[in-house]
């Protein structure tokens, strides 16, 4: 029996579903549960965060003459009056050397540092424990040794140098307004370079070897292989540690205020000691939290470009 | 507690004053200069007179009353007491002399005994932050019940509403026990906002034997303030050594304590608090004689370099340092200073205990030069203070703070507390056994004590803190690294003060 052949059916076409444009709250509703897990985290930053934070800029709409408590609501005026006081600006200056100075040169001692230890030699656990004392010891405590070390009365490296006879009256570092600077950031730069020296090992170690190989038998010198394989391997952990490093040297307080409180005749003032300053020496809260809050969307700026930074090459996770 | 004074039959009158100064002249007790230094006093300012508190008065004084303090506070408040009781002050530093930390853990001892119910829970805060960490706390509801504070700072607090409004007679006490230059810095609009629990002067100290290496004379001391820059450039050349321990650190209470005595020698003042009536409306910081006194501070610091360059970020403690170490010839301190370099040149070793040891024998204490206007010293010490109910942040214990703030300003502990560096705020303290005993211990202190007649309290205004913290060291600091001339330094300090008065 012939099996009569069905009639071939038209392929049934299938309607194209328009691309269904999810919205924020299906999307939101699709997950639930992951704002479940993160709420409890959410609901801490809120209030040790949020509330500060929304406090502070409210403030900072406000005179608060130091004498009564009282706020008193003046609109943008904090704001106009810092933009326009000169020692603003002195500040701003001192801040930008202070940051720039000391992410620069903690990058250059880090990375070499970085460089030098990459290769196993022996001793280098040790060289590299060492190495990262500085990073590792309280602030304070290091603020108090290296001032000490630094007094220009009976400081250490006075006291050597005069010992021997190479000056004949004592070294002026923290007392001079012109060396006050270079000194910090040596003092800070000490402090900081472990810190990148870590960062930089660590992506070192991320360089794959076959590729170097590669490139060795390519005939690259060893400059062309950092500057080919290693340095573009390396340019994310670049990125982010020197966005880390730019953050923390613009909020940087314990040194500089342990070591000068900002001084002489304020020559090393920074944006963070000098709100200190105006909120607890003279107490004018309201004009502290405007500096604050110019500070604060610095940072966001920064923190803006580590987080860009971070999720560069990372892929978007479907859905 | 109540207490009477009785130093009123020992006044010396000025006539009979000028005649035993006389006397003890020609009989060689005191010299020409000191006689002379006694008749010329601030005393309006303080209500401390030369006639009434010289050494001779003070050591008549001592050991003619005994007190009670324990059977007083029971009086006062009932030992059995109950609660707890948070207390932030200014102690002992490691820097501090071995008995004023003794002194110090033996009140919190005796508090224990004379309270049991009532638990202390004390905070030793360094003179330097505590004024940063009280007013923060105070400004979140977070301050003590009681505070011992500066008489520098009481003020601000009570403008502010952070301290509460106090009697004498509740503590027992009347204001006949106190100096009234004293009274005066717990004032604030006619009220009373503390009481007084320590009074003090500095006086001039320098080493006899880096005078005599310098070619000057080790028994006399500079008698102007020209003179001390002559004598430290001598002392510089001749030795190689630093003359004058200069302090001028910002926001360290050590800075104007040590500037304020050349201002005001000089005829000038941070506002106008020199004067006869001072008014606190106005500054003489850049008067020409003002100029002139922080002239005196650049001679020495960029001029002549004759002082050490450490100025700018030392405060007392790094002098003492140098001082013990033979490396500064003079200083303005207390006269807690000559035990503090006892206790260092005991505890150093070596070559550094022989050469500690000679500094120790060679120090001498001697009146505060004098400018061209007068000789001059602030009048300081500390003021015990109930904190109010909106700066503590919920009803502060107010029984068992009046037993504390008694105890601190009873004639015992108002002596005891401030042993080596103060005064008993509470004058009949003056009177007791421990009194004796100080004036046969602390060597030199009847040379602070004849400073008190020059004595000159902080303008009684709340912006003195900012005032003598910052704007007088920024001036100090603004003149001496040269980021401005003398006279744009002291405009410049004159146009904040100015602003500060205008802002009240």
């Amino acid at each position: 029996m012939a099996i009569a052949e069905a009639p071939a059916l038209a392929p049934r076409r299938e309607p194209i579903a328009a691309p269904v444009r999810e919205t924020l709250g299906r999307r939101i509703s699709k997950h639930w549960s992951d704002y479940l897990y993160i709420l409890p985290s959410l609901l801490v930053m809120l209030l040790v965060i949020g509330y500060p934070l929304v406090y502070t800029v409210w403030l900072s709409f406000h005179a608060t003459p130091p004498r009564t408590g009282e706020w008193v609501f003046n609109g943008v005026q904090n704001y106009r009056d810092i933009l326009s006081d000169p020692r603003f600006w002195r500040t701003t200056a001192n801040t930008f050397y202070w940051t720039i100075g000391s992410t620069l040169f903690a990058f250059i001692l880090g990375f070499g540092a970085a460089l030098a230890l990459h290769n196993p030699f022996p001793g280098r656990a040790v060289i590299r424990a060492i190495l990262l004392i500085p990073w590792v010891i309280s602030a304070v405590a290091a603020a108090y040794v290296w001032r000490w070390i630094l007094h220009s009365d009976y400081g250490l490296v006075t006291g050597t140098l005069l010992q021997w006879g190479i000056i004949d009256r004592p070294l002026v570092l923290l007392d001079s307004k012109n060396r006050v600077m270079p000194t910090l950031i040596m003092v800070n730069v000490w402090k900081e370079f472990p810190f990148v020296m870590v960062m930089l090992t660590a992506g070192l170690q991320t360089v794959p070897e076959g590729l170097l190989r590669a490139a060795r038998v390519d005939g690259a010198g060893a400059w062309q292989q950092f500057r080919h394989v290693t340095l573009p391997h390396l340019r994310g952990v670049i990125l982010i540690t020197t966005l880390l490093l730019l953050v923390i040297n613009l909020n940087s307080f314990t040194l500089v205020w342990l070591m000068t409180g900002g001084g002489p005749a304020n020559a090393s003032q920074l944006w963070i000691t000098e709100i200190y300053n105006i909120a607890f020496r003279t107490l004018q809260y309201g004009l502290a939290s405007a500096f604050s809050v110019i500070l604060f969307i610095i940072m966001l700026l920064l923190g803006y470009f580590y987080v860009k930074a971070l999720t560069a090459n990372t892929p978007r996770r479907e859905e | 507690m109540l207490y009477q004074p009785t130093r009123d039959p020992l006044v010396i009158n000025r006539r009979r004053l000028i005649g035993f100064l006389g006397g003890a002249v020609a009989a060689g007790i005191i010299s020409r200069d000191r006689a002379l230094a006694y008749l010329q006093d601030a005393s309006e300012k303080t209500g401390v007179t030369a006639e009434e508190w010289n050494p001779e008065t003070i050591r008549a004084l001592a050991g003619t009353r005994e007190v009670d303090t324990a059977g007083d506070l029971h009086a006062l408040v009932p030992e059995s007491t109950e609660g707890t009781i948070q207390y932030w002050n200014v102690g002992p530093t490691e820097a501090s002399p071995q008995i004023t930390k003794d002194l110090y853990q033996e009140f919190l001892d005796t508090w224990a005994l004379w309270y049991p119910n009532i638990t202390l829970e004390n905070q030793n805060v360094g003179y330097n932050d505590m004024l940063d960490k009280i007013r923060t706390a105070a400004a979140g509801g977070a301050a003590p019940d009681v505070a011992k504070m500066p008489i520098l700072w009481g003020v601000e607090f009570a403008a502010r509403g952070d301290t509460a409004e106090v009697t004498l007679e509740e503590f027992g006490w009347t204001a006949e026990q106190f100096w009234p230059g004293a009274l005066k810095s717990v004032t604030w609009d006619g009220k009373l906002y503390g009481v007084p629990t320590n009074n003090e002067t500095m006086a001039f100290i320098w080493n006899k034997q880096l005078f005599a290496d310098a070619g000057l004379d080790p028994e006399s001391p500079p008698a102007t303030w020209d003179d001390v820059v002559a004598y430290s450039n001598q002392i510089k050349q001749e030795t190689g050594k630093n003359g004058y321990g200069m302090v001028a650190k910002v926001n360290a209470g050590n800075t104007p304590f040590r500037f304020m005595p050349l201002l005001w020698a000089y005829g000038a003042s941070a506002l106008d608090e020199a004067v006869e009536e001072p008014t606190y409306d106005t500054t003489m910081i850049n008067s020409p004689e003002g100029i002139a006194a922080l002239q005196v501070m650049y001679d020495m610091y960029v001029r002549d370099q004759s002082v050490p360059t450490s100025a700018l970020t030392n405060t007392q403690t790094e002098n003492q340092d140098l001082f013990i170490a033979g490396e500064i010839a003079m200083m303005i301190s207390h006269p807690s200073e000559y035990v503090a370099m006892t206790d260092r040149a005991a505890k150093a070793t070596g070559a550094d205990k022989e050469r500690a040891d000679q500094i120790v024998a060679n120090m001498s204490y001697g009146l505060i030069p004098e400018g061209p206007a007068r000789r001059a010293v602030v009048f300081g010490g500390s003021n015990a203070h109930i904190m109010s109910d909106a700066a503590h942040g919920a009803p502060v214990n107010r029984e068992a703070a009046r037993a504390l703030v008694a105890a601190l300003t009873g004639p015992e502990w108002s002596l005891k507390n401030n042993w080596a560096d103060s005064n008993p705020a509470n004058l009949v303290g003056f009177e007791t056994e421990w009194m004796e005993q100080r004036l046969e211990e602390i060597k030199f202190l009847e040379v602070t004590t004849a400073m008190l007649p020059y004595g000159i309290p902080f303008p009684v205004v709340p912006e003195s803190p900012e005032v003598m913290n910052i704007i007088v060291p920024e001036m100090l600091q603004n003149a001496l690294t040269e980021t401005m001339t003398v006279e744009d330094a002291a405009n410049d300090a004159a146009e904040r003060i100015n602003a500060l008065i205008a802002s009240r």
